[in-house]
């Protein structure tokens, strides 16, 4: 009987002290947990995906939903990146604290400007529109600056407690990323006005960055799978202008960018396959991902 | 409880709806807006060689479930959601009502409610929308039970347990109409539902779900006419029914990586069982079965294989000599369906599916009359505007 009631005190216990323990959060894409363990190590941080999965194609999986539960913060990219999935695990985890609009849900795009917005209906036929712009912001260090700064005022907002712990990490994340983009910058000088040939408009901020030209997309529009006729057409393309790279994700199918590879192989146009995002969430894991990307991209480029 | 609106008030709302959806646009993204509001349809078009026992869709090139959808939130503690769907039959447009139903997004403590009319949650397909399903034709004991998809007028209240692995409890009281059309008692609520989900990820690669619902119908279909000619009985309603409904739903699913765009293997198995079949049935019994496997083999292109059997004891009344008698009808069908699928965006999919049924037991030629040999069909769906997060 005493252990039924210590352990029934235990559960009432633990139910209680819930919002005094470390704070939870649910991330859609690992760069935002990388993101939240610089700013926050202190965060118990769970990411939804990782950088061997395209974040468009993510099941509603019940651990998801299971996650999301019981997150005191989720963070997420926005612009239309996760709706296939997001607002399933939203409706589901009956946890008012992340839905839209609570001070629970950050979008990472909503604090910065998007390429590239659409207008108009999406039809059958074109592809992962996104009305915001392109989602993929991650490859942009300047804009993740920026919404290092409204995280930093998101977290700040949900531990005021621990504002100045959060705003020294923020100084700091501030200083030693931009000191690092001048040297990427730097590093990537012979880059600059270099076309590619890539897949999926994963990178454009990345070769806008860098002031490289995307000269043709894998796929016939966002969001296609690459088909017969869209590769030949840009096979003819490579053959009147010559890339200095295909660059595709390492979560992109291989096949048809060895296919292009290997139709160009008089020029040796090189296959450069990279990572779309961080490996791990680590607080050191977006500089070394940017280290990576420049380092593969200058290594491969001649 | 039911919402009934004549045509032209709800093409009023729908304006509105549309009106609202562009004032929200543009404008998402800071701390308190509670998200735009969305406007998007579907189009199923499917040419079948022929009709099929217990069949959604007649022969020829006929409109499938397609619908029309709005949706988006009202303020911070609400989510309002409208569908109107409608599908050809021998080339006559049936339409209806299909959702039209608040739900709450506030509330504390894991628990989510749900009012207006909606699909219900038995089993693992129901409250799946149609456009997602691996096949051009529901599994046999959802066209059996439900009525292919059962949606009704009524309330849901869910709670979502904080646990490491999902465990979700469900209970929803429904008016039961669209469940039983035409009922000999008048109960309300005609039907409840309680169902309890759990699942969870094995690894990176491997997940599962596993659903309990059960169905306590208090309404009855008076029992069959055994001289009634079948007519084109294309309307919802559950064919078969009884008092208690039990279904069991399994659902496996691999990925390498977790990365499910490039290759995947579903495996969906569900049963259904249905007592008290009519008062004077004893312990005679409806049940059916369902055991399907997809495997999306490179990006965009799925293969698909799924057999069905439905087992049912149909009450008939049988007129001779002025006397009318009570008996059941015992018949079996199974069916078994292949399926391969291209799919090379969100909003499109390609897909020829060849099915075969073969029907047995003592009434099989007259329950399931038009037991077809060799069905060969023909699908496409496309999807316009605003596109639904699917379910797991």
């Amino acid at each position: 009987m005493r252990t039924a009631i210590n352990f029934l005190l235990g559960v009432a216990a633990l139910c209680l002290s819930g919002t005094s323990w470390a704070l939870t959060v649910f991330v859609c894409e690992p760069e935002w947990g990388a993101l939240v363990k610089t700013l926050y190590p202190k965060a118990d941080v769970f990411s939804a995906t990782h950088h061997l999965q395209d974040p468009h194609h993510i099941e509603a999986r019940p651990s998801l939903i299971a996650r999301l539960r019981s997150a005191d913060l989720a963070v997420c990219t926005g612009a239309g990146l996760e709706l296939g999935w997001l607002p399933m695990l939203q409706a589901r985890a009956g946890n008012p604290r992340v839905q839209d609009g609570q001070s629970g849900m950050f979008y990472a795009a909503s604090v910065v400007t998007l390429m590239n917005p659409t207008l108009g209906v999406a039809t059958p036929f074109s592809g992962d529109v996104h009305r915001e712009g392109n989602p993929h912001i991650q490859a942009d260090p300047h804009r993740l600056l920026k919404v290092s700064t409204g995280l930093r005022d998101r977290l700040v907002q949900l531990r005021p407690q621990d504002a100045q712990e959060i705003n020294a990490a923020y100084a700091k994340f501030q200083q030693r990323f931009s000191a690092a983009i001048v040297k990427w910058e730097r590093r990537a000088q012979n880059l600059k006005g270099r076309w590619v040939v890539t897949q999926h408009a994963s990178f454009d901020y990345l070769w806008a960055w860098l002031e490289m030209k995307p000269l043709a997309d894998l796929e016939p529009r966002p969001g296609t799978a690459p088909t017969p006729g869209h590769l030949d057409q840009v096979r003819q393309r490579l053959a009147q202008r010559p890339a200095s790279a295909i660059v595709i994700a390492q979560h992109h199918d291989r096949r048809p960018a060895e296919w292009l590879a290997r139709q160009d192989a008089a020029r040796n146009t090189p296959l450069i396959i990279i990572p779309a995002t961080v490996a791990s969430m680590s607080h050191d894991a977006l500089m070394e991902w940017f280290d990576a990307v420049i380092t593969a991209l200058t290594d491969q480029i001649r | 409880m039911s919402v009934v609106t004549p045509p032209r008030i709800r093409l009023l709302l729908a304006a509105a709806v549309l009106v609202c959806a562009e004032l929200q646009l543009g404008k998402s993204g800071w701390a308190s807006d509670p998200g735009p509001w969305e406007v998007g349809a579907v189009l199923d078009v499917a040419a079948s060689s022929r009709d099929m026992a217990m069949g959604a869709r007649s022969h020829g090139l006929q409109v499938g479930h397609s619908d029309l959808l709005i949706r988006g939130p009202l303020g911070a503690p609400f989510a309002a959601e409208a569908i109107f769907a409608g599908h050809t039959v021998h080339g006559r447009l049936e339409h209806h009502v299909e959702k039209f139903s608040l739900r709450t997004r506030t509330l504390p403590a894991g628990l989510s409610a749900m009012a207006g009319r909606f699909a219900s949650q038995i089993g693992y397909l129901n409250e799946q929308h149609p456009h997602t399903d691996d096949f051009s034709e529901r599994p046999l004991l959802y066209r059996g039970f439900f009525g292919g998809h059962w949606f009704d007028d009524g309330v849901r209240l869910n709670w979502t347990a904080p646990t490491p692995f999902y465990l979700r409890i469900g209970a929803e009281a429904f008016s039961g109409r669209q469940l039983i059309k035409n009922s000999e008692t008048a109960q309300r609520p005609g039907a409840g539902v309680v169902s309890l989900k759990t699942g969870g990820d094995l690894n990176v690669s491997n997940s599962w779900q596993f659903g309990l619902s059960y169905l306590n119908n208090r309404r009855r279909s008076p029992a069959h006419h055994h001289e009634e000619a079948r007519g084109d009985d294309h309307a919802h309603g559950a064919e078969f029914n009884g008092k208690h409904v039990w279904v069991s739903d399994f659902v496996y699913k691999w990925s390498p990586n977790g990365d499910v765009k490039s290759q995947q293997l579903r495996l969906i198995g569900e049963h259904a069982q249905v007592s008290g079949i009519h008062p004077e049935s004893g312990s005679r019994r409806h049940a059916g079965s369902t055991l399907a496997a997809v495997w999306r083999f490179i990006p965009a292109w799925e293969i698909g294989v799924r057999t069905d059997w439905l087992s049912v004891n149909r009450p008939e009344l049988h007129h001779e000599d002025g006397v009318t008698g009570l008996e059941f009808g015992a018949a079996r069908l199974r069916e078994d369906a292949l399926m391969v699928a291209y799919k090379p965006g969100h909003r499109q999919t390609y897909r020829m599916q060849v099915s075969r049924q073969r029907a047995s037991g003592m009434a099989a030629d007259d329950v399931f009359s038009g037991a077809a040999k060799h069905i060969v069909q023909f699908q496409v769906i496309f999807g316009f505007g605003a596109h639904s997060a699917h379910s797991y």
